[in-house]
C-alpha cells in the first residue's frame, strides 16, 4: 500500500499518514497518495475532494477525536476547518517533516 | 434601461460551501424564509426567490446546493455546477454570481471562488460571519483581497437584521458595470496541475491579505473531547435523545389536556346548538372528532420539533453521524446517511431529498428505502394516542413508562432500517467504498429567532394539514361512513350499513389475524394519504358507531382503551412502526429514482414487514394476556 518512499520516512517520523498521527500532535501534510482496495476513479475522486478540503502539501492538520475500536472515524482540523474523515481517507494523506 | 433588461429580470446565484451561510443570505436578500440550520447539506436543490431593485427592476436570486469545489462528487453539487456553467435546459448561466465564503474559515471558501470566478462571471464576494471571525481574531485585509481577487469584497452578517445591507446595495443593476470580471466561460475539469495552481493562488492570497488561522477555540475543543468520545460522547447521544422523547411526553400533557377539555366543550356546545341532522353529525362527529382529535397533539410536535431544531442550530448533528459512521458502516450504510435519516423523523420527504447529499448511488436507494423506518412527526399522534389510552403512567425509576415505550418505538424503528440495510448488503454482495468527509461546524448557541420561526413554520404546516388534507379526508370519511343510511328496522349501528362500514367489514377479513377490528381496518385507509389521519379517521369512525347519539368527541382516548385489547394496541403500534408510509413519500421516491420500480418495491416490503410485526405482536400479547 505504501510506496517505498513514505515507508523509509516512517521510520523516522511518528507517522507516515493521517490515519496513525496521535491525538493533538500536529502533521505536515505532504502529499496524497492513491489508497489500495479502492477502483482507479474512486482513489482520484477521493484525492481530489481531499485537495479540495485543504489537505495539501505544507498544510498542517491535528487529529482531535478518533473513535474506537481502529480509529475509524477520526476528527481532523485542516486550514481552520475540521472534517470527520474514515480511515480510507486518511490513509491517503502523507504526513512529512514539519 | 436598454431594452434586453427591461424584458428579462436579471439572475443572481449565491454560491459557496456547504454550511458559510448562503441560504441565510438568500432569506435576507428576498425576506424568504426558506430552512437554515448549522450542518452542511440543508439545501439540496436550487430555490429562487425575487427581489425588487431601486429601479424597480425585478432580480431573481438562486440559491443553490453548497459544494467545495466545481468538480462534483454528489448529486446535489452537481446541480450548483450545472447551474453556473448554464447547463440547465432553457437557461443560461447567472447573470450575477455572489460568492458566499464564511470568513472564519476562509481557506476553503477562497478556494472556491478562485475556481468559480476562473468561469469568468460577473462576481461579487460575500465574506459572511464576519462577527465572529472578528470575535476570533482572524484578521482579513478586505481591500487587499478585493485588489487581489479582481471583484467587490462585501462584508455580511447573514444571521443579522441588516448584515446584508452593503451586499445588497452592490448587487443593484446600476452598478454592475463595475462587476466585471473578464474571464472565459469555458470549462472542464480541473487538471492536477490547474488544481495545484489555484493552491499556489490561494496560498499567496491569504498571506497578502493577512490571514491567519484563528486560535484553537478552546471551549470547542473541550465540547469535542466530550461529545466525540467513544464512550462518554455515545452515553450523551442516548441521553439527549431519551431526553427528547421524555419531553415530548411530560411537558406537553398540561397544554394537551387543555386542548382536549376544549374540544369537548366545543363539540358539546355544538352539538346541543344545532338541531339533530345531518349538519349536527358532520360537524360534531366528522369535524371535532376527527380534524379536532389531531389538533390536540399539536404541544408534542412543537416539543419534538423544538429538540429537533435546536440540535440542528447547535452544530452537534454532525457530531452525532460522526459518532455512528462505524454502526451505519457495518450494516452498508454510509455515515452520510446520518442526516437524511434524522431529517426522516420531522418528514420521510424532506430525509428521501436531502438523500442526495451522498455520493454512489447504491448508498443513496438503500438511504431512501430506509428513510420511512424513522418515525416521521405524523406517526407521532397515532402513537401518543394508543400510549396514552394503554400504558398507566407510571414512573420507572427517573422515567416515566410511557415515555419509554416512546422510545423504544423510535428505537425499533431504527433497528428496523438498520436490519434492512444490513440484509440488503447481504444480498447486493460486496459494496464499493464510500466516503464520510463530513465537515464539522463550529458550536453555536441555538439561534432564538431562529428557532421560533422554525417553530412557527412547523406549526403552520401542521394547523395547514389538520385544515386541509385532515379536514377534507375526515369529511370524505365522514360521508362514507354516514350514508347510505341503514335500511328501516335495522339493529345495530348505522354505519355499519355505511359504504365506510362494508369497507371495514371487508377489509377485517386480511386484518382480523393480526388483532384490527373493523373500525381500526377503516381508519388505516385514509391513514394512506397521511397518517395523522388515521387518529381523526378512528375517531369519526368511533363518534358514529357509538349508540344514540353518545357525544364523543376529545374521548377517544377512554374509549378505546375500554373497547380495545391490549394486544390490539399493541398490535396497531407494531403496524405504525413500519406503516406503509403515506403517498406523497411514495411520490416523491418515484421523483428521486425516476422510476416506479423503488417505489413499489418500497410499498411492499413495509406493507410486508407491518403486516409481519403486528401479526407477531398481536399473537405474543394476546398469549401473555
Amino acid at each position: 500500500m505504501k510506496t517505498p518512499d513514505s515507508a523509509a520516512t516512517s521510520a523516522r517520523l511518528p507517522a507516515a499518514t493521517l490515519a496513525e498521527l496521535p491525538d493533538g500532535r500536529e502533521g505536515v501534510v505532504a502529499g496524497l497518495t492513491q489508497v489500495a482496495g479502492l477502483d482507479g476513479d474512486q482513489a482520484s475522486a477521493l484525492i481530489t475532494r481531499l485537495r479540495d478540503l485543504g489537505f495539501v502539501a505544507g498544510a498542517q492538520c491535528k487529529v482531535v477525536a478518533r473513535m474506537w475500536p481502529g480509529g475509524d472515524p477520526i476528527a481532523v482540523r485542516v486550514g481552520g476547518s475540521t472534517f470527520a474523515l474514515r480511515r480510507a481517507e486518511a490513509l491517503a494523506v502523507q504526513l512529512g517533516a514539519s | 434601461m436598454d431594452a434586453a433588461v427591461a424584458t428579462r429580470s436579471v439572475r443572481i446565484a449565491l454560491v459557496g460551501v456547504p454550511n458559510c451561510g448562503k441560504t441565510a443570505l438568500f432569506n435576507r436578500l428576498t425576506g424568504s424564509r426558506q430552512k437554515v440550520a448549522n450542518y452542511p447539506g440543508v439545501t439540496v436543490e436550487r430555490r429562487e426567490g425575487e427581489r425588487r431593485a431601486a429601479d424597480g427592476s425585478e432580480m431573481r436570486v438562486l440559491d443553490l446546493p453548497g459544494t467545495y469545489s466545481l468538480n462534483p462528487t454528489t448529486l446535489d453539487e452537481a446541480i450548483t455546477r450545472d447551474v453556473l456553467l448554464g447547463r440547465v435546459a432553457g437557461e443560461s448561466s447567472p447573470d450575477l454570481v455572489v460568492c458566499v465564503v464564511d470568513s472564519v474559515h476562509l481557506p476553503i471558501g477562497l478556494r472556491l471562488a478562485l475556481e468559480v470566478k476562473r468561469l469568468g462571471l460577473p462576481m461579487v464576494l460575500a465574506l459572511n460571519r464576519m462577527d465572529v471571525a472578528k470575535k476570533r481574531g482572524v484578521h482579513i485585509d478586505l481591500a487587499v483581497l478585493a485588489k487581489e481577487l479582481g471583484v467587490a469584497v462585501l462584508p455580511t452578517i447573514a444571521v443579522k437584521s441588516g448584515g446584508a445591507d452593503a451586499l445588497i446595495e452592490a448587487i443593484e443593476p446600476r452598478q454592475w458595470h463595475s462587476l466585471r470580471t473578464g474571464g472565459t466561460a469555458a470549462w472542464s475539469a480541473p487538471s492536477a496541475e490547474q488544481a495545484e495552481q489555484t493552491q499556489n493562488d490561494l496560498r499567496g492570497l491569504l498571506q497578502s491579505v493577512g490571514y491567519r488561522a484563528p486560535p484553537d477555540n478552546r471551549l470547542g475543543e473541550r465540547l469535542d473531547g466530550l461529545l466525540m468520545h467513544p464512550i462518554w460522547g455515545m452515553l450523551v447521544l442516548a441521553g439527549v435523545m431519551f431526553l427528547m422523547f421524555q419531553a415530548v411526553f411530560s411537558w406537553a400533557e398540561a397544554p394537551m389536556d387543555l386542548i382536549d377539555r376544549g374540544m369537548a366543550a366545543l363539540g358539546a356546545w355544538v352539538g346541543g346548538a344545532l338541531p339533530q341532522g345531518p349538519l349536527n353529525s358532520l360537524l360534531v362527529d366528522g369535524v371535532i372528532a376527527g380534524a379536532g382529535g389531531v389538533l390536540v397533539f399539536l404541544p408534542q410536535i412543537i416539543i419534538l420539533f423544538f429538540f429537533i431544531l435546536a440540535l440542528e442550530d447547535s452544530g452537534y448533528l454532525p457530531r452525532a453521524a460522526y459518532l455512528l459512521d462505524r454502526l451505519m458502516g457495518g450494516v452498508g450504510l454510509s455515515g452520510r446517511a446520518f442526516i437524511p435519516l434524522l431529517s426522516s423523523f420531522a418528514c420521510a420527504i424532506p430525509g428521501i431529498m436531502a438523500a442526495r447529499t451522498i455520493p454512489s448511488w447504491r448508498d443513496r436507494l438503500t438511504t431512501i428505502m430506509i428513510a420511512p423506518l424513522m418515525t416521521c412527526s405524523a406517526r407521532l399522534p397515532v402513537y401518543a394516542l394508543l400510549i396514552a389510552a394503554f400504558i398507566p403512567d407510571h414512573s420507572v425509576g427517573p422515567f416515566n413508562l410511557q415515555g419509554l415505550v416512546m422510545f423504544a418505538l423510535y428505537a425499533a424503528g431504527v433497528l428496523s432500517a438498520l436490519l434492512v440495510a444490513w440484509v440488503t448488503k447481504l444480498f447486493a454482495g460486496a459494496r464499493r467504498y464510500s466516503p464520510l468527509m463530513l465537515e464539522l461546524p463550529d458550536y453555536q448557541w441555538p439561534n432564538a429567532s431562529n428557532l421560533l420561526l422554525g417553530l412557527w413554520e412547523r406549526v403552520k404546516i401542521f394547523l395547514s394539514r389538520v385544515g386541509g388534507i385532515i379536514l377534507a379526508l375526515t369529511i370524505i370519511l365522514w360521508f362514507l361512513s354516514s350514508y347510505p343510511a341503514p335500511p328501516e328496522g335495522a339493529s345495530g349501528a348505522p354505519i355499519q350499513y355505511s359504504f365506510a362500514g362494508r369497507l371495514g367489514a371487508a377489509l377485517e377479513y386480511v386484518f382480523a389475524p393480526i388483532g384490527f377490528n373493523w373500525q381500526i381496518s377503516i381508519a388505516l385507509v385514509p391513514g394512506l394519504a397521511a397518517r395523522e389521519v388515521a387518529v381523526s379517521a378512528l375517531g369519526t369512525v368511533y363518534a358514529l358507531s357509538a349508540p344514540g347519539g353518545d357525544d364523543v368527541s376529545g374521548q377517544l382516548e377512554p374509549l378505546i382503551a375500554h373497547t380495545w385489547s391490549l394486544a390490539t394496541a399493541c398490535s396497531l403500534l407494531a403496524w405504525y412502526v413500519f406503516a406503509p408510509q403515506c403517498l406523497s413519500t411514495l411520490a416523491v421516491v418515484k421523483r428521486e429514482t425516476n422510476s416506479w420500480r423503488y417505489p413499489l418495491i418500497m410499498a411492499g416490503y413495509l406493507f410486508a414487514l407491518a403486516y409481519l410485526a403486528s401479526f407477531v405482536t398481536f399473537r405474543v400479547v394476546s398469549g401473555w394476556t
